[in-house]
């Protein structure tokens, strides 16, 4: 019997992915003044869409309307992207500060969302284990 | 560990501003400085001195190669201090006869210091500075607030 949820792996999974995003946040913070950095993003799209197309068998659907298969939780490797396209200073880097800072307190809030209900699940657990008392 | 990089990230961009702050200090302490160092046995003025930063962990080569592919690379990681480089601009000419360092003309050779460029060099380190802070700080509270899952 599993003790813990699909949602606490997933639950897992979004810590490290917050912990890896405040890495490169602050990368790009202190290297706000170095010539030719480049700012980097830890990309969540492709993390989403290889979560959402973890099935390796996929169902055979003869309309959209189909719900696929049960969705098994896959580990999810985020990636991380570097910004090549813009300039932002004239000694070719392109870290924009007041984004950065949005991205910082964003993921800041997100991490202590991810860890409140990582809570929650242990409570409920806990509660399980005092029969309710 | 993972989470300890973000501290060492924010820390490493600390030092280096923190040194930024020393040397602009360096700089408009010996505005006035004639007798900077000994050049075959003439004393030459004191020249302004700038920090070189760079994303550390990235060898020149890789730098050089970015810089000239206008690219960046993958690598997540802190700051540095490259090198201090002098200033090669000409030093300021000043009259004044009755210094003890003019020249036969009575011209004062004063260093090539700009009050104003390291007032703006200090605010754009100061303000970094407290950007890293910010970071550091946002790490903390992380990291405090995963001690206390499962309490």
């Amino acid at each position: 019997m599993k003790i813990f949820s699909q949602s606490f792996q997933q639950l897992e999974q979004a810590l490290s992915t917050a912990t890896l995003k405040q890495k490169v946040i602050a990368s790009n913070i202190a290297n706000v003044d170095t010539p030719n950095y480049k700012s980097k993003t830890v990309d969540f799209q492709s993390t989403l869409n290889q979560a959402l197309d973890a099935q390796n068998i996929s169902s055979y659907k003869t309309s959209s309307k189909h719900l696929p298969f049960s969705n098994e939780v896959s580990s999810f490797n985020p990636e991380i992207k570097v910004n090549n396209e813009t300039k932002y200073k004239n000694n070719g880097n392109n870290v924009d500060m007041d984004y950065e800072m949005a991205q910082l307190a964003k993921n800041q809030l997100w991490y202590n969302a991810v860890t409140d209900r990582v809570n929650g699940q242990l409570n409920s657990l806990r509660t399980v284990i005092n029969e309710g008392r | 560990m993972s989470l300890f990089n973000g501290f060492n990230i924010s820390a490493s961009g600390l030092t280096a501003n923190r040194l930024r702050m020393d040397v602009v200090s360096s700089n408009i302490a010996n505005a006035n400085t004639t007798r900077g160092e000994l050049v075959n046995g003439e004393w030459m003025p004191y020249r302004r001195k700038s920090v070189e930063l760079t994303q550390s962990g990235v060898s020149p080569f890789e730098q050089k190669l970015q810089s000239t592919m206008n690219k960046g690379n993958g690598n997540v990681s802190g700051v540095t201090v490259a090198k201090i480089e002098e200033d090669p601009t000409p030093f300021q000419l000043s009259y004044d006869p009755t210094h003890p360092d003019a020249d036969e003309n009575g011209y004062v050779r004063l260093p090539n210091v700009d009050p104003i460029k390291e007032m703006v060099d200090l605010m754009s380190a100061t303000r970094s500075y407290e950007a890293n802070v910010t970071a550091l700080n946002a790490s903390k509270s992380m990291f405090m607030k995963a001690l206390e899952i499962g309490k």
